[in-house]
């Protein structure tokens, strides 16, 4: 048995106490770049259970956060259903769509399945700017609503008005999905995606149902990134086509590489990393891209686990429990 | 009733017939081995019965059951366990992992119960691991189960892939060279197992090349060539037989 306080443990336990406080001694405007990194975070982690643990990579996974967004913002300002139904239904419709689209997508492997993801990226992003009456196109959506108080016992009310609050209210669904994720990856059940990711006809031969369990991969990672979208739409308030524009779905790709893909830090380091530092070093935004390719590309060559795999190996006094879950679709 | 039965089984890859008419059945509890010159059919014929290919025609009834075209993953939960002529283990696994895995035929945990990890899942994953170690002993494995597979030898990784399909219980298992790129001091070992495992009751189906371990351990031989069976007995009839002499060895050439 591991004990309560392995590294590992101890370095969740630091990092949940930072995100905590942080926010309290450091003004808005770090703030809502920590709030930022919380949502982009959740995206990778989501993404991290198809890629990391199910070998499945999706390149499309920006159609799902701007799904999340549009869906909770559509519902909220144009059918004036309020914040709370609207936050759940996108998250529903993100899934459903993630369920939908997976039973065809997924009956393909490796490059065609990615192209698929891909394709469907650029279709919702197309949709979005292009249907104008339903999601206010190039002008983008405004007005959508910040949480609804909710009434706590003695009279008291949990708002969202403020900044932290609304930082507070998305670092709980961080928490939240990556526990779910970590639940999920431990299971039995996860045990299935790990092997399919390893080894796809193996995992069929020994009896696994792997396009059922592709699905519920791609399904709870496309649910996922919908709260991401949902969340980000009531935060920023006003939504544009850019949320769900396809290069996005790449960012976070990236994101999760850097973190270390099929790791369970991973993904929140990669994000924090990947934009704590071009915002650090004050970068142009036109630069960023090329800064980010250029982090990227070291990662690939030098250490394709990333930074997570790279301290678990570093950790791992047996030296072989160097556990990367990335597949044979892996990049590079 | 025979627990296999293959009848007329055909299987073409366009103009490429590689099994052609093949019927022949396997009685429970048996040891039967198929073998035959390379290219005679012997791995097609696994992959039929195990679905990875779809049969053109014929028929293939395992336990009563009609399985013909059956998906990959539903031979598995019709208890048939299947090792491959290269040797499948999840390498960056470990061991005990990879016997753990091998048991996701009969996986009852679906999502709530991995998330809300409720009693069942916790049961079911602590019946999981004990039948994996269980498994694991009895192919001789049981102290190297922390160790990643891909860290074993050939040989032991043999008698892994072998664990993996056995835990979940199989009623048949189609062994593919299970003795294949082994080294000569090692291949007893796997013989034993293998007839350790005839000795629980699991009936056996081997493809080999190493005649004097299928002459030794078979109930009963299956020969084939060119996608159809030549001859069919036991050890003494097969290697009498003039068929399969011709075969292995070529015609005698008239003087």
């Amino acid at each position: 048995m591991k004990s309560t306080f392995s590294p590992a443990r101890t370095a969740w336990l630091l990092a949940l106490i930072v995100a905590v406080l942080l926010p309290l001694f450091v003004g808005g405007y770090l703030t809502s770049i920590l709030l930022l990194i919380a949502i982009w975070a959740i995206v990778a982690v989501s993404l991290n259970l198809l890629y990391g643990y199910t070998g499945q990579l999706s390149l499309g996974h920006s159609a799902f956060l701007g799904i999340g967004a549009y869906a909770c913002g559509i519902i909220a300002v144009k059918l004036h259903l309020g914040f709370w139904p609207a936050f759940f239904a996108a998250i529903a419709i993100s899934g459903l769509f993630g369920f939908l689209i997976g039973i065809p997508a997924l009956k393909l492997r490796g490059p065609y399945f990615v192209l698929v993801t891909l394709g469907f990226a650029a279709i919702v992003g197309v949709i979005v700017l292009g249907w104008t009456q339903l999601t206010g196109g190039a002008n983008g959506l405004a007005g959508v609503p910040r949480p609804n108080p909710i009434p706590l016992p003695f009279g008291r009310t949990l708002r969202f008005d403020s900044l932290l609050a609304m930082y507070y209210f998305t670092l709980f669904f961080l928490i939240v999905i990556a526990l779910i994720c970590h639940r999920l990856v431990r299971s039995l059940l996860g045990r299935t995606f790990v092997a399919i990711s390893h080894d796809e006809d193996l995992a069929e031969s020994l009896g696994i149902n792997t396009m059922q369990k592709k699905l519920i991969s791609f399904t709870i990672s496309a649910l996922f990134s919908g709260v991401a979208g949902a969340l980000y739409a009531s935060y920023n308030s006003v939504i544009s086509p850019d949320i769900a524009y396809f290069a996005r779905g790449m960012d976070v790709l990236a994101c999760l590489i850097v973190g270390g893909a099929g790791t369970m830090a991973g993904p929140i380091i990669g994000t924090f990393v990947m934009t704590a530092i071009p915002e650090a070093l004050q970068i142009v935004p036109t630069l960023r891209t090329l800064i980010n390719g250029f982090i990227l590309l070291i990662f690939i060559i030098f250490l394709p686990t990333g930074i997570a795999g790279g301290f678990k190996a570093l950790f791992s006094r047996r030296g072989h429990s160097l556990r990367s879950g990335v597949g044979r679709n892996g990049v590079a | 009733m025979a627990l296999l039965e293959v009848s007329g089984l055909v299987k073409t890859f366009g103009g490429l017939t590689a099994v052609s008419g093949l019927s022949f059945s396997v009685e429970q509890g048996r040891l039967v081995s198929i073998i035959g010159p390379n290219g005679a059919g012997k791995t097609t014929l696994f992959n039929l019965l195990t679905g990875i290919y779809r049969p053109t025609a014929g028929r293939v009834v395992f336990d009563g059951n009609d399985i013909t075209g059956c998906k990959p993953y539903e031979s598995g939960g019709r208890g048939m366990g299947r090792t491959f002529q290269k040797t499948t283990v999840f390498r960056s696994e470990t061991v005990l992992d990879n016997v753990i895995i091998g048991q996701s035929v009969h996986l009852k945990t679906g999502v709530w119960g991995a998330i809300a990890r409720t009693t069942g899942a916790r049961r079911e994953e602590e019946k999981v691991r004990k039948k994996a170690r269980s498994v694991l002993e009895f192919v001789g494995l049981a102290n190297m189960e922390d160790r990643p597979a891909g860290s074993l030898t050939e040989e032991a990784q043999k008698r892994l892939s072998i664990a993996m399909v056995l835990a979940p219980d199989p009623k048949l298992l189609l062994l593919d060279e299970p003795t294949g790129g082994v080294n000569l001091e090692e291949i007893g070992g796997l013989i034993e197992l293998v007839k350790k495992i005839q000795e629980s009751g699991i009936t056996v189906c081997l493809i080999e090349h190493k005649m004097r371990m299928v002459m030794s351990m078979s109930d009963r031989i299956i020969v084939l060539n060119y996608g159809t069976n030549i001859a069919e007995g036991t050890p003494a009839e097969v290697a009498s037989n003039k068929e399969v002499i011709e075969a292995y060895l070529g015609a005698r050439r008239v003087a």
